[in-house]
């Protein structure tokens, strides 16, 4: 029997699994239709649109006081890069000179929401991996003590619309300096205890060493930006790049890989950017000059002159940008986002195929996508 | 949905071909520019020469716009507009370009039609899903043009201009409402 056993073609399907959109570890709520073949995925559809608030339409259909309030919404999580990439593209329509303390204002709190963007990552990447021992906690300090001093300047923990057409909101009191100058004292021994526990951790490197490897023309070809691009061997940074604001006076590098980047690349390089976000706001707090914050008057129904443009930043994700048209009236007649957390999504049929189901998230979490920002 | 004022006219003579324009038309790609777009060079093409324009303009090695950041769609007030904004990896180039259809040249109840490049360049795959979807334009030879923001069975394009939003069962003031 046990050879015939043998001899008999067994039957093999492959089998069709849902996953999401309510799932712990999508970040939000993204849907993933995969075909398995055993453990190994065959293909993946991302299915997206569950947070879908229409945020293109909206900027149609709000004055664009309204809706610079409403944007940092966009991404929940560096809410003042999407005021800025706006607050950019509207100031190039306008021809508005923004004041040199506002812009280094500007510099310094977006590093500071690169920061907390990144502790947010590091913190839910290791429970994705299942590390559930309360790693979470320790980058979660540092992002609240970060959170407390954006909140104190802007009145709101997240979604601060601090970076305002024309300028930045308010002055911070000159303590508020002190505060954040002794954070960057204290912080990068911070960072070398996340190391301590996590960088060479045996069942971290297990997790992500050669797991998820992104190839440079795939990434290339999908219009990847951001960390895992520069993990990927393009040293592609806008704020040296193409370099806008006062990128140009001040000195850091651009983290990148000079490899195919892997899980762990990709984890490193936000640990080193962090490290480089840092030395930016030193710089600021040394740098910082005297002067107005806004170059342009702030009122209900404010106009932007009539044409078109598109301005991007470098988000914590990538290049997050704002194409803009305007009629010379008080609502803009198209308001386009190109999200990096979309265009990076997109990879992510290419980066699972003939992986492992465990390391779905592994992958997933790795490339730092957030669901609000994908759906907009 | 209403709008203040028309879109900034086009000017009166036409503007001498550009850096790209020029590079399109030594290799027999005609094209017609508009002007800047807050300094970056805008042209339009023809939708039967975009996806030739596109290959050259990404892989020859004085250009390389390899970077496709985004498909836009505009329900603009007599074109359907299709545009491409391109950046380079390496360099600091940039390079808008739009595929216009007249809105007279639509038949009722059909869609307007620009050629896919989703084939050559996986970057458009979802940029055209996502303009199809919000703005209604089909990108023929897509591979798989379905929604991707809305739900599968949404009605209608919601950023047109003439797009009407679905009866609100909470919220509006007809009889067949829940309140």
């Amino acid at each position: 029997m046990v050879t015939e056993l043998h001899n008999v073609d067994l039957k093999t399907d492959e089998m069709i699994i849902n996953m999401g959109p309510q799932h712990p570890a999508t970040h939000g709520v993204l849907r993933l239709i995969l075909t398995l073949d055993g453990e190994k995925v065959k293909h993946v559809e991302p299915i997206l649109g569950h947070l879908h608030r229409a945020q293109e339409w909206q900027g149609q259909n709000r004055t664009w006081f309204q809706y610079q309030a409403l944007i940092d919404r966009v991404d929940y999580l560096s809410g003042m890069f999407t005021s800025w990439a706006m607050a950019r593209a509207c100031e190039q329509l306008d021809g508005v000179v923004v004041p040199e303390r506002a812009e280094y204002l500007r510099v310094m709190v977006s590093e500071m929401n690169r920061i907390t963007s990144h502790l947010l990552w590091l913190g839910t990447y290791l429970i994705d991996l299942g590390a559930m021992f309360g790693f979470p906690f320790y980058p979660f300090r540092e992002r609240e003590k970060l959170l407390d001093l954006l909140e104190e300047i802007a009145g709101q923990r997240m979604m601060f619309n601090y970076i305002r057409i024309g300028g930045v909101q308010r002055n911070p009191k000159p303590e508020w300096f002190d505060k954040l100058k002794r954070f960057t004292e204290e912080f990068p021994d911070r960072i070398d205890e996340y190391e301590a526990i996590v960088t060479q951790n045996p069942i971290f490197l297990k997790r992500t060493k050669g797991v998820g490897i992104l190839k440079r023309s795939v990434a290339q070809d999908y219009g990847v930006t951001g960390p895992c691009i520069r993990c990927s061997g393009i040293p592609l940074d806008l704020r040296r790049t193409k370099p806008y604001s006062v990128f140009p006076e001040l000195k850091f590098d651009v983290i990148t890989m000079d490899k195919e980047g892997d899980t762990w690349d990709r984890y490193m390089a936000r640990i080193l950017e962090m490290r480089e976000s840092n030395k930016i706001i030193r710089q600021c707090i040394d740098k910082l000059p005297e002067g107005e914050i806004m170059g342009k008057k702030q009122m209900a129904g404010m106009r932007i002159k009539a044409g078109e443009g598109f301005a991007a930043v470098e988000s914590p994700r990538g290049i997050l940008g704002c194409y803009v048209t305007s009629t010379g009236g008080e609502k803009a007649f198209r308001f386009r986002w190109r999200n990096p957390s979309f265009c990076n999504l997109s990879v992510l049929s290419e980066l699972l195929v003939d992986t492992p189901i465990a390391d779905i998230m592994a992958i997933f979490g790795s490339i730092d996508v957030i669901l609000p920002d994908v759906d907009r | 949905m209403t709008h203040d004022a028309k879109p900034p006219a086009a000017p009166a003579a036409p503007l001498e071909p550009g850096q790209y324009g020029q590079f399109l038309k030594e290799h027999g790609i005609s094209s017609e520019r508009l002007v800047d777009s807050c300094g970056v060079e805008t042209i339009v093409v023809a939708a039967a020469d975009l996806p030739p324009a596109l290959k050259l303009l990404r892989n020859s090695s004085e250009v390389k716009l390899d970077l496709l950041i985004t498909v836009t769609g505009v329900d603009n007030n007599d074109t359907y507009d299709s545009v491409y904004h391109l950046w380079s990896y390496e360099h600091i180039n940039e390079l808008v370009i739009k595929v216009m259809t007249k809105k007279t040249d639509v038949a009722d109840g059909r869609l307007p039609e620009v050629p896919s490049i989703s084939n050559f360049w996986s970057a458009a795959n979802w940029h055209e899903r996502e303009t199809y979807d919000l703005v209604g334009i089909r990108y023929t030879g897509h591979p798989y043009l379905r929604r991707i923001l809305n739900p599968w069975d949404w009605d209608g394009h919601p950023l047109r201009r003439d797009y009407k939003q679905p009866v609100d069962g909470l919220n509006d003031k007809n009889p067949h409402s829940m309140r």
